[in-house]
């Protein structure tokens, strides 16, 4: 089991108030496989919180990715729709928690702010 | 060049030549397609092993076309002693039946061959051929030719299956038959276009609505789509016409997303058979007075897929609404970015504005509150990453040069933006109807704050700002010496000043000064602008100006609707009307279905108007563009619970009836008639 993936559940809860602004409640069973095991994770989502669990339980949507490629969701090193886009990340059952769920997925190492592009394409310090 | 037949069912659609032939072809998407993918690029019939040409095509359904065929080239005595009949229908996968009828008087032989063959090409690898990263292996079955193809995970198959007695080999399927004196023999052939998920199903079973739909159903549900729509009754033949065909192609453009399990609104066949934030929202603008239902999940899933995060190679950032999306092969490995990909400066603004038009006709205000955060990251994108020079203007300039879109406004083709010398300006582009749609969708942000979120204050800030946008707008954009706004702002603030139709945008928005709507109307109307078919993308006298320029000269169904719209706002109802007429005159030559765009050159010219050469048709946002005109010359406007109803038909156009106009209200009618007397073209 990554670092990372322990760190990215333990902080769901406090960064939900920001993330989880939608009148949504459900559960994600997230299924983190690695050879021949696989890690069961459950996020319970709900208006401003988050509750996170190492278990599995019977969930609205089941979200499945190998660890590797799960670091690299939860570390901006990836994207989740072209995941499954490419079939490397598969998930069923109700779609608008997945949406949810990715909005807890940072930018990438490399992201810029468009504004400091902008300013830096016209030669303009800050 | 052939003549080609398409038949479609939301994205799923067939393009052949006018024998139902497919050929590999490079420049124009041929073939069978579905979510993106080109499922059979080779589908040749021969008979005794000569092709067939084609004596008719019976191509009056979306969905389903007939092909009735003769052996050899066309001569002028045709005396085939066999016929042979294709009627194929899609429907999630492809059926197709093969008659051959033998016209002698004794029995005979036939070999009928089908050869078969896929790329499986992205949509994306059409224009530019590359050699595929995955691998296809044919596969032979009892009655079935599976083409498999993999590229690490990603897995899609078309299989084909048939009755005996073919003989299947790894490139097609040959008959040979003996058919009786005067008799007939058939055959069918089903393909089904499978695509995989990690545990080996289609992934379309596991989703809450299937993907397949079969023929019955779709006419079902056409048919009850198009029950439900507001009845016209009209003299004006040519709008009876193209109303028909809109709804019609309207109902066929729906498709079920493969990853989200949803409903929408497919752009325009052939290249953008997916969701489009800018065109899902124009059109759904559109068609609410029609069919408000088809509005929700379009505005579900564009919230859903709301940028989160920053994120240069999708050019995306928190509170965007996304520009489009795709299921292909090079959206998933990151070749292209449309996964989604955000590379557009409108679509945040429009959003906002759908949902508060949404609300005004419809009275949904449990939507409205349930998309609160969406709407409010929406408004904040517009002050924060939108306005990248801090000038208080929405600007674009792409943080991916490779695969993203430098013009990030609906004319995004590279040579959209220009002086009116011809000049291109630098980036970031601030163009004008960015700003309008933004004083907009702060204005309509500021009435749900204040009817929908208790947040009065917010309201109030939102109105300030709006009113200090339109202050600024109307100062720095407007040239005084030509009396129109300029096309753009560059990153100096210089004004871009090219004529163009975007100033019609600005009378829909309202963020034009009172004073000045009347020389905005008039430049619209004028000779350099409006060719007699409708306004022109770009003024004929401008630098870059080429009547069958894609953004550059064309004149837009959708852009015209839009105009209309907004003089209309401004009590030009005269102007919208010639626009109206204008529109309709066209869309006659094209049998109701208005293509995406067609050619600048002068009405007196051509007498017609000329298709724009690869122009998309059906398309959602053209198809939408009847029903918008219907509106305007109704003069139909929600307020409150009621609905306003101001007709001003056009000269000309008799009597226009729409009953049961759904709403708030429930349903009501409306009733318009020219001025008696009116003679066309006063």
């Amino acid at each position: 089991m990554g670092e990372a993936i322990e760190r990215f559940f333990a902080t769901l809860p406090a960064r939900a108030p920001a993330v989880l602004r939608n009148p949504i409640h459900g559960t994600l069973q997230v299924d983190l496989t690695r050879e021949n095991r696989t890690e069961h994770w459950f996020v319970e989502l709900s208006p401003g919180s988050v509750r996170v669990l190492r278990e599995q339980l019977p969930a609205d949507a089941t979200f499945t990715v190998s660890m590797d490629l799960f670091e690299r969701l939860v570390t901006g090193r990836a994207a989740g729709m072209a995941a499954v886009l490419r079939n490397e990340a598969t998930f069923s059952g109700n779609v608008a928690l997945f949406l949810l769920f990715r909005r807890f997925f940072p930018d990438p190492p490399s992201a810029r702010d468009p504004r400091e592009t902008a300013r830096a394409h016209l030669g303009r310090s800050g | 060049m052939n003549e080609r037949v398409s038949i479609l069912d939301g994205n799923t659609f067939l393009v052949s030549d006018e024998r139902g032939n497919i050929e590999p072809s490079f420049d124009f998407p041929t073939g069978l397609f579905s979510f993106d993918t080109r499922f059979i690029s080779n589908w040749v019939l021969t008979l005794n092993g000569e092709k067939l040409h084609a004596l008719s095509i019976d191509d009056s359904l979306s969905y389903r076309t007939r092909f009735f065929l003769v052996p050899g080239e066309p001569t002028h005595y045709l005396d085939a002693k066999v016929s042979v009949i294709r009627s194929r229908s899609i429907g999630g996968s492809f059926d197709e039946e093969l008659t051959l009828l033998n016209h002698a008087d004794q029995a005979a032989e036939f070999v009928l061959r089908l050869d078969i063959g896929s790329d499986f090409a992205d949509l994306f690898e059409i224009k530019h051929q590359r050699q595929k990263k995955g691998h296809t292996v044919p596969r032979i079955a009892d009655n079935e030719l599976r083409l498999v193809y993999r590229r690490e995970g990603f897995h899609r198959e078309a299989v084909i299956s048939t009755g005996p007695p073919a003989e299947i080999d790894e490139a097609g399927i040959t008959y040979r038959v003996v058919v009786g004196p005067h008799g007939e023999w058939t055959t069918r052939l089903h393909v089904a276009t499978n695509i995989y998920g990690a545990r080996g199903e289609d992934i379309r079973s596991t989703l809450p609505l299937g993907g397949h739909r079969s023929v019955e159903e779709i006419h079902v549900e056409q048919n009850e789509l198009i029950a439900r729509a507001p009845k016209l009754a009209c003299d004006c033949e040519p709008l009876a016409g193209a109303y028909r065909r809109s709804l019609n192609d309207l109902a066929a453009l729906r498709y079920e997303s493969i990853t989200l399990g949803v409903r929408l609104l497919a752009a325009g066949l052939p290249w953008f058979m997916t969701l489009f934030g800018r065109d899902s929202i124009f059109t759904s603008l559109q068609i609410l007075p029609f069919l408000p239902e088809l509005v929700p999940p379009t505005l579900l899933m564009l919230a859903g897929l709301q940028g989160s995060r920053l994120d240069d190679f999708r050019d995306e950032e928190p509170g965007k609404i996304l520009h489009e999306l795709r299921y292909g092969e090079t959206a998933g490995f990151e070749e292209q970015p449309h996964s989604p990909y955000y590379g557009s400066a409108d679509s945040t603004a429009l959003f906002v504005i759908l949902i508060d038009e949404y609300e005004r006709w419809t009275g949904d205000g449990n939507l409205v509150r349930m998309l609160e955060p969406e709407t409010r990251a929406a408004l904040a994108w517009l002050d924060t990453y939108g306005d990248l020079l801090g000038t208080g203007y929405i600007s674009y300039l792409t943080r991916n040069p490779e695969t993203g879109l430098q013009n990030q406004c609906w004319k995004d083709s590279w040579d959209a933006v220009s002086f009116s010398d011809g000049r291109l300006p630098a980036f970031p582009r601030a163009t004008c109807e960015l700003q309008g749609y933004a004083y907009d969708a702060r204005l309509r942000g500021a009435r749900l704050a204040r009817t929908f979120w208790q947040d009065p204050a917010y309201a109030d800030r939102l109105e300030r700002e709006a009113a200090a946008l339109k202050e600024r707008f109307n100062r720095d954009f407007w040239i005084h010496d030509r009396e129109y706004y300029a096309l753009a702002l560059d990153p100096d603030g210089r004004q871009v000043d090219a004529l163009s139709s975007n100033i019609g945008h600005l009378l829909w928005s309202g963020i034009v000064d009172e004073s000045r709507a009347a020389a905005v109307a008039r430049h619209l109307l004028g000779p350099r602008l409006f060719s007699g078919w409708g306004v022109r993308t770009l003024a004929d006298d401008q630098g870059r100006y080429n009547p069958i320029g894609y953004h550059v000269g064309t004149v837009w169904p959708f852009d015209n609707s839009i105009i209309a719209w907004g003089l209309w706002k401004y009590g030009f109802r005269e102007e919208a009307g010639e626009i109206c007429e204008a529109m309709l005159s066209a869309s006659r030559f094209f049998e109701g279905r208005l293509p995406e765009a067609f050619a600048g050159y002068e009405r007196s010219l051509t007498d017609y108007p000329v298709e724009y050469p690869t122009a998309c048709s059906p398309q959602a946002w053209s198809a939408g563009t009847p029903l918008l005109l219907m509106r305007v010359m109704l003069g139909l406007e929600p307020q409150g619970e009621h609905l306003i109803i101001d007709p001003a038909v056009p000269p000309g156009m008799g009597r226009l009836e729409l009953l049961d106009i759904p709403g708030r209200w429930g349903r009501v009618d409306a009733l318009g008639r020219s001025r008696s007397g009116g003679r066309r073209g006063q």
